[in-house]
């Protein structure tokens, strides 16, 4: 798990590791961390999450070993 | 015969100020008859506030590899040469480059047109965000969300 910008400040987080079961999606693991951090909460439909580098809708379940993400609306430029 | 191999183009994120006269001669050859540049720089104000500094961070191997697919995808559509995409992260002061990039092709036109979509692509793309900080106080930049794919349930139609 990766945490940047807003995300990052918010949950004091830039890198953490968790086990989930297997069948776990991508907003399974959000909606942990949004019980552990609940004003992550307010911010889901305003991010966009990643899995191994590349976007990924909130459905996708995920594999041991993936890299994951949320990201914040970018403002790169 | 424009080479349709992305080895000769550039694409880097960097903590050091970007050389943007060698970045724009890099991607100049005799063949080519135009190279259009884009340079970004801090701006001295932000909604009516005097900004101090600002500070960039990214997903590093997300935002290269979204980079990459910018070059990939202008070359599908311009005929241009070479091309030069470089951010800068950390922080930055007024007047500082932060993204800059050349362009080369055999007609101008091209230049123009792959130059425009590779910024405006990287601004709704890559993952890189921008930190404003001012004389009281400091906010993440409001951004752009870039597209989600369809739902993983779908079925391919």
């Amino acid at each position: 798990m990766l945490f940047f910008g807003r995300l990052r400040e918010l949950t004091g987080i830039a890198e953490d590791s968790l086990e989930m079961p297997s069948g776990t999606t991508l907003a399974d693991i959000f909606d942990r961390y949004a019980a552990r951090f609940p004003k992550l909460a307010s911010f889901h439909s305003s991010l966009v999450a990643s899995r191994n580098e590349e976007f990924a809708a909130w459905d996708t379940p995920v594999s041991e070993g993936d890299t994951i993400a949320f990201l914040p609306p970018v403002s790169g430029g | 015969m424009l080479p349709t191999a992305t080895e000769n183009d550039l694409f880097a994120l960097v903590r050091e100020p970007i050389d943007t006269d060698k970045l724009a001669r890099g991607v100049r050859a005799d063949a080519d008859g135009a190279i259009v540049t884009f340079d970004g720089f801090v701006r001295s104000e932000s909604h009516g506030r005097r900004t101090l500094y600002l500070e960039y961070q990214a997903y590093e191997p997300m935002a290269l590899a979204k980079m990459r697919e910018i070059g990939h995808a202008i070359r599908g559509k311009f005929a241009i040469h070479r091309l030069a995409m470089v951010h800068r992260l950390g922080r930055l002061e007024v007047g500082e480059t932060s993204v800059f990039l050349a362009v080369s092709a055999v007609h101008r036109a091209a230049a123009f047109d792959a130059c425009r979509f590779a910024i405006d692509t990287l601004k709704h793309t890559v993952p890189i965000w921008k930190k404003e900080f001012f004389e009281d106080g400091a906010i993440w930049a409001d951004g752009e969300l870039p597209p989600a794919p369809p739902s993983h349930s779908q079925p391919a139609s």
